[in-house]
């Protein structure tokens, strides 16, 4: 019996998002926008969606006069995104 | 990128693709080692013509070294607020370091700078050098780190004061030099467009 994919993972932008923040200690929004080629807005309420869910932590600060926003991935996201590759993986040993 | 639907593969591919991009983030101007390097070798030096007698100071001069530990930490901090991401990497590498220099400081402040605690002082540079070389998958400093380990044992046959222009001679190969080595990446990276540190187009 497979368990379904997280449905708050399981988008390409949202994915993008959580699988840089993972290898990283924190991430400014402007180097995950550059990363991910995603539009400002788009990813804005994406990052949103994830905070949310409690997945990743947001910090917004100003740096140098600008607004300047951080993302950091919090234990539950870690954890989610762990299910979520190892669902992936049962998926994928069953297709072989 | 867009919201279309993902399958199994395309979503393990994603996955690979963004953590090889995040890890591949570096920033790192060399100005702090140069400045750790520049002092070393001066300070090295001044040992050097103050024990042979050919100059006098009121002081040791590697008591230099605590205002450019001021400066340093001044341009430190000043290069981690351009810093676009913080990666475990930097984080560890600080810290190894940070470890280091406390040491060095505590054993100077308890030995003094004999001839024997300059010994220990070039094993625990070859150390982090070669450590800061296996994180960073830096060859450079894997070689030094060796090299260093290598000047070190020598330095335990050479207990006179010529030991402090091996100590010269380490803040080259472990400061200096990859000094400019990180600046020439840092100047080739930085004009690549996009590449540049500015928060511009801040959006949330």
């Amino acid at each position: 019996m497979f368990k379904d994919l997280d449905p708050i993972l399981h988008s390409q932008l949202r994915l993008a998002v959580m699988s840089l923040l993972i290898s990283v200690k924190e991430a400014e929004f402007t180097f995950i926008k550059e990363k991910t080629n995603a539009t400002a807005g788009n990813l804005s309420v994406q990052v949103q969606k994830l905070k949310e869910a409690g997945y990743i932590d947001v910090v917004k600060e100003f740096k140098d006069n600008y607004p300047n926003t951080t993302c950091k991935i919090t234990k539950k996201g870690i954890k989610a995104f762990e299910e979520y590759v190892n669902t992936l993986q049962q998926y994928l040993n069953v297709k072989k | 990128m867009n919201q279309e639907e993902l399958s199994t593969e395309k979503s393990l591919k994603l996955i690979n693709r963004m953590i090889y991009e995040a890890r591949g983030y570096f920033y790192e101007s060399g100005l702090s080692a140069l400045v750790y390097g520049i002092t070393i070798f001066f300070c090295s030096l001044l040992a050097y013509a103050m024990a042979k007698g050919f100059m006098q100071l009121a002081f040791t001069p590697f008591w230099l070294l605590v205002p450019v530990f001021f400066v340093q930490a001044f341009i430190q901090m000043r290069e981690e607020k351009k810093k676009k991401v913080k990666t475990f990497t930097d984080e560890t590498i600080d810290y190894i370091w940070m470890g280091y220099f406390l040491t060095v400081i505590i054993a100077a402040c308890f030995a003094g700078i004999t001839y024997k605690s300059v010994t220990v002082f070039l094993f625990l540079t070859a150390y982090a050098s070669f450590i800061t070389g296996m994180i960073t998958k830096f060859t450079y400093h894997k070689i030094v780190g060796v090299l260093c380990m290598v000047i070190a044992a020598y330095s335990f046959y050479q207990q006179d004061e010529t030991i402090f222009l091996l100590l010269a001679l380490v803040a080259i190969l472990v400061w200096i030099i990859p000094s400019f080595i990180l600046r020439a990446y840092f100047n080739k990276q930085n004009k690549i467009p996009g590449n540049d540190s500015l928060s511009a187009g801040e959006s949330m």
